[in-house]
């Protein structure tokens, strides 16, 4: 379509202003991070005329990068050395991860491949396992994994980020399979090839790209979950995004400490999600949508 | 390969969906039927303080839960939640969508930049948005004093008739972008023959978004309202740590209330009838748009 130069220009400064309305909240949130306390409470607030810290980053991390330390005497307690905690998110989001595509992936093939009466009815009631409201799981889950001592393990959090992932890692990975022509299936077990063989040396690897995807999508849905967590953990481990909302001392909130950590916590997921741009929309539509 | 014909091993080879389905069917019983009849069981029983155990109280829950004026009011708010910012993030991110339609140098990189907000914590985003609507030092707050849209005395989130809309400006920042994505990869899938002609036709621009690209978009748009929708009905994050339902009950989703019934209040059995109530809603609502607007998976 031919646009006229002054429509053209409005459409590209309208487009970067509305893009940078949307990531100023990120910036700012970056800026706070290394913000020091008494310049996160200045009026009017500061955007770029500040002197960078790396202290909160410090603090958090347990880390030491021999700046200047924080001149605010920490006033009101709390301990904000978080390491311990990345790590517990990292390992809940890993195996969770690695858990949820293996059972969606085999289960996907069947249903992509091997017509059975009821499919249809199985993957609607997949599909209305993605529905469930969480708090709705989470009550009964609490008692259950307290009757069999899941509670505030690794275990129990890692199996139910699993199962929250598992309609969409099945839903995503048929549509991936579906992708494939029938022709390579049938003529792999014309040629005599078992279902197994065929499924582990020919529909994986042309898979490759789209259990990535997968992969990437359970991991960070399971990286920024919040309710199980909250719920099915008490004091052994707890996931980032909990404890950010529990930088609260008896004199205010530490929003430096927070920001830091949150900062830290977004840049995986940022390289991540850039990382599978081609496959997002398919992802976060559950497969329907194709790009 | 030998394959056992008879028996009941010949539903275990390779050849049969059942070992592939296997491990799937048993964690998703596992993990969501059995817990669904754990919850009904729960909601006839209730945790008594004295005997320190649940006891049966028949329906008493689901009678409570009738006239319980709180409860209907987490579901007034939850609805209105629901369909206001559905609302907004559908109309906000056709809009957006239309706009960044365009292979313009650098739109790849802010289309690129907007998917950022979707991998941020919801919780870390309902902090966000709490520092910068804080009513002494918030960036949003001191932009809406200057602009003279905020009273100076005015703060956001505990104003009850304010409260909500300062919830809702969370979730429409991060997830207005999901939107876009979505509908921005329908735009791109639309065959140019029928704009072609109706160009031809003398067409304006509205008319063609309204009679051709709405029709064709329709599928991808009710895919993402359907997905959108669930997730909105169910929410939760934002409330928990930017208002915890308040001030008052102007914020209390029902998934909150539900929750902060049973841990808060050890009201084991209610707060599972409250969120069976919550279940059965979006399950009657997702069926009936699936069924209406023809999504198919």
């Amino acid at each position: 379509m031919v646009q006229s130069p002054v429509r053209r220009f409005w459409r590209i400064l309208i487009a970067w202003m509305v893009v940078m309305l949307f990531f100023f909240p990120l910036f700012y949130w970056f800026t706070v991070a290394f913000k020091d306390a008494r310049e996160i409470f200045d009026i009017p607030p500061r955007i770029v005329n500040f002197t960078p810290t790396l202290a909160n980053f410090e603090e958090v991390f347990g880390l030491d990068f021999g700046g200047q330390k924080s001149q605010v005497a920490r006033t009101g307690g709390g301990n904000f050395y978080m390491a311990p905690r990345l790590l517990d998110s990292i390992i809940i989001a890993l195996f969770s991860t690695l858990l949820a595509v293996m059972i969606a992936t085999m289960a996907a093939y069947a249903l992509s491949r091997m017509p059975f009466r009821t499919r249809h009815h199985y993957v609607a009631w997949v599909l209305s396992t993605r529905m469930m409201p969480p708090v709705a799981v989470v009550i009964p889950i609490f008692f259950i994994y307290k009757n069999i001592n899941l509670l505030d393990t690794y275990t129990g959090v890692i199996l139910i980020h699993m199962v929250m992932n598992l309609p969409l890692a099945v839903l995503l990975m048929k549509s991936f399979f579906d992708d494939i022509p029938r022709e390579i299936d049938e003529s792999a077990l014309l040629d005599g090839a078992s279902r197994w063989l065929l499924f582990r040396r020919i529909m994986l690897p042309m898979v490759k790209g789209g259990i990535a995807a997968t992969a990437v999508l359970c991991f960070i849905f399971s990286w920024t979950e919040f309710l199980f967590v909250l719920t099915l953990t008490q004091t052994s481990l707890k996931t980032v995004p909990v404890v950010s909302s529990t930088f609260v001392t008896s004199t205010g909130t530490a929003w430096g400490n927070m920001a830091a950590l949150g900062a830290a916590a977004m840049l995986p997921a940022f390289v991540f999600i850039l990382l599978v741009q081609k496959q997002l929309v398919r992802g976060l539509t559950l497969g329907s949508v194709k790009q | 390969m030998m394959t056992p014909t008879q028996g009941p091993g010949r539903w275990l080879t390779w050849d049969r969906p059942l070992p592939w389905l296997l491990p799937l069917t048993v964690v998703l019983l596992l993990f969501t039927v059995y817990p669904l009849f754990y919850n009904i069981w729960l909601s006839f029983h209730e945790y008594a303080p004295l005997k320190r155990q649940l006891v049966w109280v028949g329906g008493k829950n689901w009678s409570t839960l009738l006239e319980d004026t709180r409860f209907w009011q987490s579901i007034g708010v939850t609805m209105v939640y629901f369909f206001v910012v559905l609302a907004l993030e559908v109309v906000l991110g056709m809009l957006i969508a239309l706009l960044l339609d365009s292979d313009e140098p650098g739109f790849g990189f802010l289309r690129g930049t907007l998917t950022l907000t979707l991998v941020v914590p919801p919780a870390v985003v309902g902090m966000m948005f709490l520092l910068m609507e804080d009513p002494e030092f918030g960036v949003l707050s001191y932009a809406l004093k200057s602009l003279g849209i905020l009273d100076s005395s005015t703060p956001i989130l505990s104003t009850p008739s304010l409260a909500l809309t300062g919830v809702m400006l969370a979730d429409v920042w991060q997830w207005t972008p999901f939107m876009v994505l979505i509908f921005l990869a329908g735009l791109r899938s639309l065959p140019a023959e029928p704009f072609e002609a109706a160009m031809l036709d003398g067409a304006s621009a509205f008319q063609m978004f309204r009679r051709l690209t709405l029709p064709l978009m329709a599928k991808v748009i009710a895919v993402a309202i359907l997905i959108r929708g669930i997730d909105l009905f169910r929410m939760f994050d934002y409330v928990y740590v930017m208002t915890s339902g308040g001030p008052g009950t102007a914020t209390y989703t029902v998934s909150l209330y539900a929750w902060q019934q049973t841990f808060s209040f050890i009201k084991w059995g209610y707060g599972a009838t409250i969120s069976l109530v919550t279940l059965i809603i979006i399950l009657i609502m997702a069926n009936l748009f699936i069924r209406l607007a023809k999504v198919r998976w």
